[in-house]
C-alpha cells in the first residue's frame, strides 16, 4: 500500500460529505524569518462549504468555528488566527475562548496594512498622488474597511464610503465628518464610483459590480469571493490587483505539500495578511490577542504589523490578479 | 399484510422501514458473531468474559429490533452472507485468527459502531414513533460501547503512536473501504443481499432520509472517534478522502 502522505488530498471525492467533516488540521507549515528564527504552524480547516455560508446555517457554522478553536486547544497550540470568514462568523468576538489560555487574532491588522501599503505603492508607481486622490472603500463598515479608512483619513483628498447597511454607514461617516475629514457615503455604489481615483474592495460579496469609472483607476481587491474582475467595467487603464497579501522572502513549506492544490498563486511564497499576522506574532512571542472585535484596528497597529513584517523579511506581494503578475511588478516577482 | 396498511403511509414507507430493520438486525447479528468469535480466540480470561458479555448485548439489540419488526409486521430479511456484511465479517475473522484483540476492537467498536450509532440516530429520528425510541435507546448503548473502547485505544496509541497509527491505517483501508462502498450513493459492489428488491438507498426519501447525510454523519462520527483516540486530523482526513464513494 502506498502511504497516504505521498498523495495529494482527494478533496473532490468528499464533496458530497464535505461539510459533515469535523474541523481538523490539514497540513503543517514551516516558516523562516529573515532574522533566522523559525516557527511551525498547522492549518486547520473548519469544513464549512462555501455554499453553506448563509443565514440558514449560521448557528451550525459558528459551532464549527468554535469546534475548530477547540481542536487548537486540544492540540495544545497556544496561538491561532481565525482566518477568512471564520472571524466574520464570530464578528471577531473571542469571549468563548477565554478559558483556553490561547492567543487569538483575526489577522485583520496586517491584512489592512498590506491593503493600504499596496494601494500607496500602486499609486506611487502610477504617478498618482494620494493626497489628491479620492479613495472609495467598498465594505467601509467592516473591520478591514474601517481600519483602512481610519488609516487613510487625513492622507487623501476625499473618502468615499460604501456599505449596504445605511445606519452603520451613517454612524461611521458622520464620525469622520465630525473629525473634519472630507467624506461622502452611500449604499449606492454608482453614486461614488465615478469620483474614485483609488478603490479598496473589502466586502464579502459576490454582488458588487463597478461601472462609470474614471480612466486609470487603481483597484485593490482584498475581499472574497474573488470575482470583482468579472464585474468591473472593462475600461482601459484600470489597474486591478488582489491585495492583502504578503510575500515571505525566506519561503515556507507545507507538510504534506498541498501547495499545488490549496495555495496556488502566480508568484512564490505568497500568503494572506491574516495568516502572516500570526506568524509574526509567533516570531515576536506576542502573548496577547492582537486584532479582535470590529473597528478596533488603529493606524498604530497597522504600522506596527507592517514594520514587523519587513523586519522578518515578509514584503508586500507583487501586484497580480487572475491573469497573473501585473506588468509593473514583473521585475520583483521572484524571490 | 394488515398491519402494513394500518401503520404505514404507503407501500414504499413499509418497504424502506423493513429494509432499515433488516440492515439493523443483520448488523447486530454480525456484531454478536464477532464478539462470540473473539471470546473463542482470545486467551485473557477477563477479555474473554467481556467479549461474551458484549456478544450478549448485541444479541439483545438484535432481539429488540426483531421483536419490534414482528409487531409491525415488517418484511425482514436477515442475511449474514449478504456481500458487504460478509466481507466485513471476513475482515474481522482475519484479525481474530491472528488474536489481534486491538484490531478487532477497532473494527467492531469504532468502525461498525460509528456507523451503527449515527445511522440508528438518523433512522430513529426519521421513522419517529416507537421506532424512534427503540433506535435511539440502542444507539445510546452502542455509544457506551464505543466510548469505552476509545479510552482503551487512547492508551494503546500512547504506548507507541507510530506503530498504532500505521496499524490503524491498514485496518481503515481494509474495513472502511467496505463500509464506504456499502454506504455510497449506489452500492459500489452490487446488491447488499439484505434489502428487499431494489436497494433501499433509492427509497430513503420516503422516510425523509438521504444517503449523503446518513453517510456524512456516520463518517463524521468516525472522524470524531479517531480524533478522540488521538490520530492526527491531517492523517484521518486523507484516509477518509481516499475511501471509495
Ligand atoms: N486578503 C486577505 O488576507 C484577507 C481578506 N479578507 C477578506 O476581506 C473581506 C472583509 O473582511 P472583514 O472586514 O473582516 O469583513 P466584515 O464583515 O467586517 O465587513 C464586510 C463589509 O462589507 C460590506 N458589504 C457586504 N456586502 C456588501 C455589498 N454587496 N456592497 C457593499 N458593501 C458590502 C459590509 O457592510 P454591509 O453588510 O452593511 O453591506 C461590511 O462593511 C472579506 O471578504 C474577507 O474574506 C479577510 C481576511 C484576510
Ligand atoms: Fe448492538
Ligand atoms: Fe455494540
Amino acid at each position: 500500500m502506498r502511504t497516504s502522505e505521498l498523495e495529494e488530498l482527494p478533496i473532490s471525492k468528499i464533496k458530497a460529505i464535505y461539510d459533515y467533516i469535523p474541523p481538523r488540521g490539514i497540513f503543517k507549515m514551516h516558516v523562516k524569518s529573515l532574522t533566522g528564527i523559525e516557527t511551525n504552524g498547522l492549518y486547520i480547516d473548519t469544513f464549512i462549504a462555501p455554499d453553506k455560508l448563509n443565514a440558514q446555517n449560521l448557528r451550525a457554522n459558528i459551532q464549527k468555528v468554535k469546534d475548530a478553536v477547540k481542536v487548537v486547544h486540544h492540540l495544545n497550540i497556544k496561538m491561532a488566527i481565525l482566518g477568512g470568514f471564520t472571524s466574520l462568523l464570530l464578528e471577531g468576538n473571542f469571549n468563548d475562548f477565554e478559558d483556553y489560555d490561547m492567543v487569538l487574532t483575526t489577522g485583520n491588522s496586517l491584512t489592512s496594512a498590506y491593503v493600504v501599503k499596496g494601494l500607496e505603492k500602486a499609486a506611487r508607481e502610477h504617478g498618482i498622488s494620494m493626497s489628491e486622490s479620492n479613495v472609495l472603500v467598498i465594505g467601509a463598515t467592516g473591520d478591514i474597511g474601517m481600519a483602512c479608512t481610519n488609516y487613510l483619513k487625513g492622507k487623501v483628498n476625499r473618502l468615499l464610503l460604501c456599505a449596504r447597511n445605511m445606519n452603520r454607514l451613517k454612524t461611521f461617516g458622520q464620525r469622520l465628518l465630525d473629525e473634519g475629514h472630507e467624506v461622502k457615503y452611500s449604499s449606492d455604489l454608482s453614486e461614488l464610483a465615478p469620483e474614485a481615483d483609488l478603490i479598496i474592495s473589502v466586502a464579502s460579496s459576490s454582488e458588487i459590480a463597478i461601472s462609470s469609472l474614471k480612466p486609470k483607476v487603481i483597484i485593490c481587491d482584498a475581499g472574497y469571493p474573488k470575482n470583482l474582475e468579472e464585474k468591473v467595467e472593462k475600461v482601459p487603464g484600470v489597474f486591478l490587483f488582489h491585495g492583502g497579501m504578503g510575500q515571505l522572502k525566506h519561503g515556507y513549506s507545507f507538510n504534506p505539500d498541498y501547495t499545488s492544490q490549496f495555495y496556488r498563486y502566480p508568484a512564490p511564497h505568497l500568503g494572506h495578511g491574516c495568516i502572516i499576522e500570526i506568524i509574526l506574532m509567533a516570531f515576536e512571542g506576542i502573548k496577547e490577542n492582537f486584532s479582535m472585535g470590529k473597528g478596533n484596528i488603529t493606524s498604530e497597529k497597522i504600522d506596527l504589523m507592517y514594520e514587523l513584517s519587513l523586519k522578518h523579511g515578509i514584503e508586500l506581494a507583487p501586484f497580480y490578479n487572475s491573469d497573473g503578475i501585473l506588468e509593473a511588478s514583473k521585475n520583483n516577482s521572484t524571490t | 399484510m394488515e398491519t402494513q396498511e394500518k401503520e404505514f403511509k404507503s407501500i414504499e414507507v413499509f418497504n424502506v422501514t423493513s429494509d432499515i430493520y433488516s440492515q439493523a438486525i443483520t448488523g447486530e447479528l454480525i456484531g454478536m458473531s464477532n464478539f462470540a468469535t473473539l471470546a473463542e480466540t482470545i486467551d485473557d480470561p477477563h477479555e474473554k468474559m467481556e467479549a461474551v458479555e458484549h456478544a450478549d448485548s448485541e444479541r439483545r439489540h438484535a432481539e429488540g429490533f426483531m421483536a419490534y419488526a414482528k409487531k409491525l409486521g415488517l418484511n425482514v430479511n436477515i442475511n449474514l452472507k449478504g456481500s458487504y456484511w460478509n466481507r466485513i465479517r471476513e475482515q474481522f475473522l482475519n484479525y481474530a485468527a491472528k488474536k489481534d484483540f486491538i484490531a478487532c476492537i477497532i473494527i467492531q467498536e469504532v468502525m461498525l459502531e460509528a456507523f451503527a450509532i449515527s445511522m440508528y440516530t438518523d433512522a430513529g429520528n426519521a421513522l419517529g414513533g416507537a421506532s424512534k425510541k427503540l433506535f435511539l435507546s440502542i444507539a445510546e448503548e452502542e455509544k457506551e460501547h464505543m466510548d469505552h473502547s476509545v479510552e482503551l485505544l487512547q492508551e494503546e496509541l500512547h504506548k507507541d503512536p507510530d506503530t498504532f497509527i500505521k496499524k490503524f491505517e491498514g485496518i481503515h483501508f481494509n474495513c472502511m473501504t467496505i463500509l464506504s462502498e456499502f454506504s455510497a450513493r449506489t452500492d459500489l459492489k452490487g446488491h447488499c443481499g439484505v434489502c428487499n428488491g431494489d436497494c433501499m438507498k433509492n427509497a430513503l426519501h420516503h422516510v425523509n432520509l438521504n444517503v449523503d447525510s446518513l453517510r456524512g454523519n456516520a463518517l463524521a462520527l468516525y472522524a470524531k472517534a479517531l480524533d478522540t483516540i488521538g490520530i492526527p486530523g491531517e492523517k484521518s482526513i486523507v484516509w477518509i478522502a481516499k475511501l471509495p464513494a
